[in-house]
């Protein structure tokens, strides 16, 4: 397909709004602003190749480049750090790309209330050197931690490692200002949208621009929560020599009741084979170790210490072996860096490594259904390992889900390889179909088709509407409310349906 | 040698049609290219997560992704299979000081480096790009010209002082230091003919702990700075003569001041040189830390300053060296030294390497302004680097602070306490 370039008035009017230096249109710039960690369809890189990027640096300028879009019918995509691993900042339709990295001023540090106002660039690491010395942190802690940022982190509704403890994006953004896709500004929050955590006046906004992967507007700044930095921090690994033993250990550890909880991840055999593979984060352990819980808490000494006790003594009575303080305090730690990377793809059929991409299934399950998704999840993903040769099972995690209620949900993890460079349009469409049985599965169960990086990737979109039923049809009025002329992302979540 | 053959992309507007495949119409420079290095290219762009980028000293003060190291990685995707061109990316391979931070901050490296030996190669291909675009005959125009100087002058066309052969040695004029012997003292160009203090201080020092060293009989450029700025020629021409005058001169081992010249002569001139390159190669901050392990040199004038280190991304991030500055500061009396962790130093740099300094003077002055300002937080008053290029850009940036915050070598402190009166200039600082 080809649309038009842009026009000579669109990009005057851009370069009037923003100067020169901020509205890139060289190729470089276009192509680099396409994809996101996910798997993408390389051999498809043209469809996603915006027409402009831009660059803005207040929310004014923002205002002004949606007001542009809406008055021109052009498609506008928002960008943060391109780091989800949904495609919510994947382009669609082309138009204009807006990427807010130029927007990372923290604008107000206030220990008195308790919140800092950063602009949507704002990466979390960053932000968290500059609020060391105040003695507090926020506590948005993904495993894209060193990259991600905050108006991404808003966009896909992001979950934390430790929010069990501390809350998920929704929770620690108290308010926020939205341009609309309209150009209209607002706050949303408690009351006014300033800095008040609870309020009851009217209608609940908030969470409606959680999770919407820029489809309803943009946030150009956000009041985040300020935590006090925890004294103490204490982590335990315990193994397992059967999957049956660990899974029932893992829900007594979450439903321990403690405060100070920050979260349990389940590994699954499949990741223990996964790890021993050839990942030399995971230190060698004996053969009959087959699965891990991980568990850590977070918080005063007063509560932490106690705590540790109690979670080792679950761990224990349970059939969990501690695997000693080097496991418990180096892996916990680099849990933010053991990404799934592309030097650990194999071949099935040969044992050869291919640099593979990370597909992230990331399911919201109960408790109750864990071990059956996992049968089913292993065996889809089996079926297209043999069928296509270019996939390889990566394992699963389950991670406590619920902020402050870590006992009765998780976020169910299977990381699938892909080799991008075999993608071709059948393989992209067996993919398609791969992740739509996966996803399937969840539903089937009673669960969501994602906790943390959103529904919008090809394949399981379409389930989208069978998981909210009726809630879809008021999704879509929502959607042409805000954005009469879909203008804001459009083709995700299946928004065209609300303008047919 | 050409001028720039890229126009800025002012006023060109491609809609997205633009991007049809034309790869076929490529010479066999290009399919050479992209077949070297797809695979590792591959790596990142298959993993696209992007943990570099917050360590990019570049990045940190463009916030341009056409800048990061994915997109270097990307790009050759994208040259391979036809959506772009040496000439449409070239521009983007200036924006890298060749650092390192994104090597070590890369998950692959992180997670799979032990396992693989396979370490992020975003330097490599870098400066591959840069070669091949000048190859192609995209020339970046301040590059190109400080290149042809080089070769011309045999060293560096340092700013705002006479560079010649004839005045190589000027610094150690009154020094008394031979010519050629089994250890010779190399002397960075910007140390040479702009920062001589730095080379009168090393010098004395070294003579005080009991070194004997001479000097080369003719000294040219490491070569180093022509290969990263995409001129390989150059630089191997120059490195062989180099190579030439140590063995004429009976050395077998190498003393450098400068991290820069330690890279060429560790990592450039081995591959070039192979089996025949025999030459011990050693950075001054590794000698002096020994030398006063062992008692050879002692601290005798206390420094009554607050100071913090600056580590130098060429000793830090690209040669593992960091522990033996902060064995030598904290043997310093008097001197107060509030450190930072060189991991966390990873996404420090002053922006002078990498030829960034030559042909985007405005994004190195930002990244070394930046860099005072985590000097600034520490309340020092003084910033102590071992890499003479970084001085520049960060003593003007520390001129900028308020207050100031001087900027010294590390080899110019060691001197001062151990009394030795070295002389020569401090350039900026003077010009205060």
């Amino acid at each position: 397909m080809s649309a038009p370039p842009i026009s000579d008035a669109l990009y005057d009017e851009l370069v009037g709004i923003l100067g020169a230096e901020n509205v890139l249109v060289d190729k470089p710039a276009r192509y680099n602003r396409t994809r996101v960690p996910a798997p993408f369809p390389v051999h498809r890189w043209d469809d996603h190749v915006p027409d402009v990027v831009v660059l803005p640096t207040t929310t004014d300028e923002v205002v002004e480049v949606v007001k542009l879009a809406n008055r021109n019918r052009t498609p506008i995509v928002p960008r943060a750090a391109g780091t989800g691993l949904a495609d919510g900042a994947v382009p669609l339709r082309h138009g204009i790309l807006l990427d807010v990295k130029r927007m990372n001023r923290i604008r107000d540090i206030d220990m008195t209330d308790r919140t800092v106002t950063v602009q949507p660039g704002v990466n979390m690491l960053k932000l968290n050197e500059v609020l060391q010395p105040y003695g507090v942190f926020y506590p948005d802690n993904p495993a894209s931690y060193p990259c991600s940022m905050v108006g991404g982190r808003i966009g896909t509704s992001g979950w934390s490692l430790i929010g069990a403890r501390y809350g998920h994006t929704k929770d620690l953004v108290i308010s926020l200002e939205v341009v609309l896709p309209t150009g209209k500004v607002i706050r949303v929050g408690g009351g006014a949208g300033g800095k008040v955590r609870k309020s009851s006046t009217a209608l609940t906004l908030k969470e409606l621009f959680f999770g919407h992967q820029g489809t309803l507007g943009i946030a150009t700044e956000a009041v985040l929560e300020l935590v006090p930095r925890p004294e103490a921090e204490f982590a335990a690994f315990f193994s397992y020599s059967d999957y049956d033993t660990a899974y029932r250990s893992c829900g007594a550890l979450s439903k321990s009741g403690l405060a100070t909880l920050a979260g349990v991840v389940l590994f699954d055999e499949w990741k223990l084979d996964y790890l021993r593979r050839d990942d030399e984060a995971y230190i060698e352990q004996p053969s009959d170790v087959r699965c891990v819980n991980a568990v850590a808490l977070y918080g005063t000494d007063a509560e932490v210490v106690p705590a540790a006790r109690r979670v080792m003594e679950i761990g224990h009575d349970t059939g969990g072996r501690y695997l000693g303080d080097e496991v418990s305090q180096g892996d916990w730690a680099a849990r933010h860096d053991r990404y799934a990377i592309p030097l650990h793809g194999r071949l099935r059929s040969s044992g050869q490594v291919v640099p593979m991409s990370w597909h992230c299934e990331d399911a919201a399950l109960n408790y109750s259904v864990l071990p059956q998704v996992r049968e089913e999840w292993h065996a889809i993903a089996d079926r297209y390992i043999e069928g296509y040769g270019i996939f390889d099972d990566w394992g699963m995690f389950a991670y406590t889900n619920g902020s402050h209620a870590p006992w009765g949900d998780y976020l169910v993890e299977i990381d699938i390889g892909i080799w991008e460079q075999k993608l071709d349009d059948e393989n992209w469409a067996a993919w398609t179909r791969c992740k739509t049985e996966i996803a399937a599965v969840a539903l089937k169960h009673g669960g969501s088709i994602t906790a943390c990086h959103g529904a919008t990737r090809a394949g399981e979109v379409d389930l989208v509407p069978s998981e909210l039923g009726g809630a879809f049809d008021v999704m879509k009025d929502i959607k042409r409310l805000l954005d009469p002329n879909n203008v804001m992302n459009p083709g995700k979540y299946l928004f065209d349906q609300a303008y047919e | 040698m050409a001028g720039v053959a890229r126009e800025l992309p002012n006023g060109v507007r491609m809609g997205h049609g633009d991007g049809q495949v034309n790869g076929g119409g490529h010479d066999d420079g290009h399919r050479e290219f992209v077949e070297t290095w797809r695979d590792t290219a591959y790596g990142c762009f298959s993993s696209g997560h992007k943990f570099c980028r917050n360590v990019c000293p570049v990045m940190q003060v463009t916030r341009n992704e056409n800048h990061s190291p994915t997109a270097f990685h990307a790009n050759v995707v994208a040259m391979e299979r036809g959506h772009l061109t040496v000439a449409d990316v070239a521009e983007d391979y200036v924006h890298c000081t060749q650092c390192g931070a994104c090597e070590l901050r890369c998950p692959n490296t992180l997670m799979a480096g032990d396992f693989y030996r396979a370490r992020t190669r975003t330097v490599d291909v870098v400066k591959a790009m840069r070669a091949f675009a000048v190859s192609q005959g995209v020339e970046q125009p301040n590059w190109s010209r400080w290149v042809e100087a080089t070769v011309d002058a045999k060293n560096e066309p340092v700013l705002d002082v006479p560079v010649s052969q004839a005045n190589v040695r000027d610094w150690a004029e009154d020094l008394g230091i031979p010519t050629g012997g089994s250890t010779l003292l190399f002397v960075d160009c910007e140390a040479a003919f702009y920062r001589t203090s730095l080379p009168r201080s090393v010098a004395q020092v070294l003579r005080t702990g009991g070194v004997e060293f001479g000097l080369m009989a003719e000294q040219w450029c490491c070569g180093g700075p022509a290969l990263e700025m995409g001129y390989p020629e150059a630089a191997r021409t120059l490195a062989e003569h180099n190579v030439a005058d140590w063995r004429g001169c009976g050395a077998e081992r190498i003393i450098t001041l400068d991290p820069h010249d330690y890279i060429s002569f560790t990592e450039d001139y081995p591959r070039w040189f192979g089996d025949d390159y025999d030459f011990e190669i050693v950075h001054v901050t590794e000698l002096v830390a020994e030398l006063v392990r062992d008692g050879k040199l002692t601290f005798t004038v206390p420094i009554e300053r607050v100071a913090t280190y600056h580590d130098p991304c060429r000793l830090n991030k690209r040669k593992g060296i960091h522990a033996s500055p902060r064995e030598i500061l904290r043997a310093i009396p008097g001197l107060e030294f509030r450190d930072v962790d060189h991991v966390t130093q990873w996404s420090y740099c002053s922006g002078a390497g990498g030829g960034l300094m030559v042909e985007k003077p405005e994004i190195t002055a930002a990244i070394s302004a930046q860099r005072l300002e985590h000097a600034a937080r520490l309340d020092v008053d003084l910033l102590v680097s071992a890499c003479v290029w970084s001085e520049r850009p960060l003593t003007t940036a520390g001129l900028e602070q308020d207050p100031q915050i001087e900027v010294r070598d590390l080899m110019e402190l060691v001197a001062e306490s151990l009394g030795l009166h070295t002389a020569g200039v401090r350039r900026e600082a003077a010009q205060q």
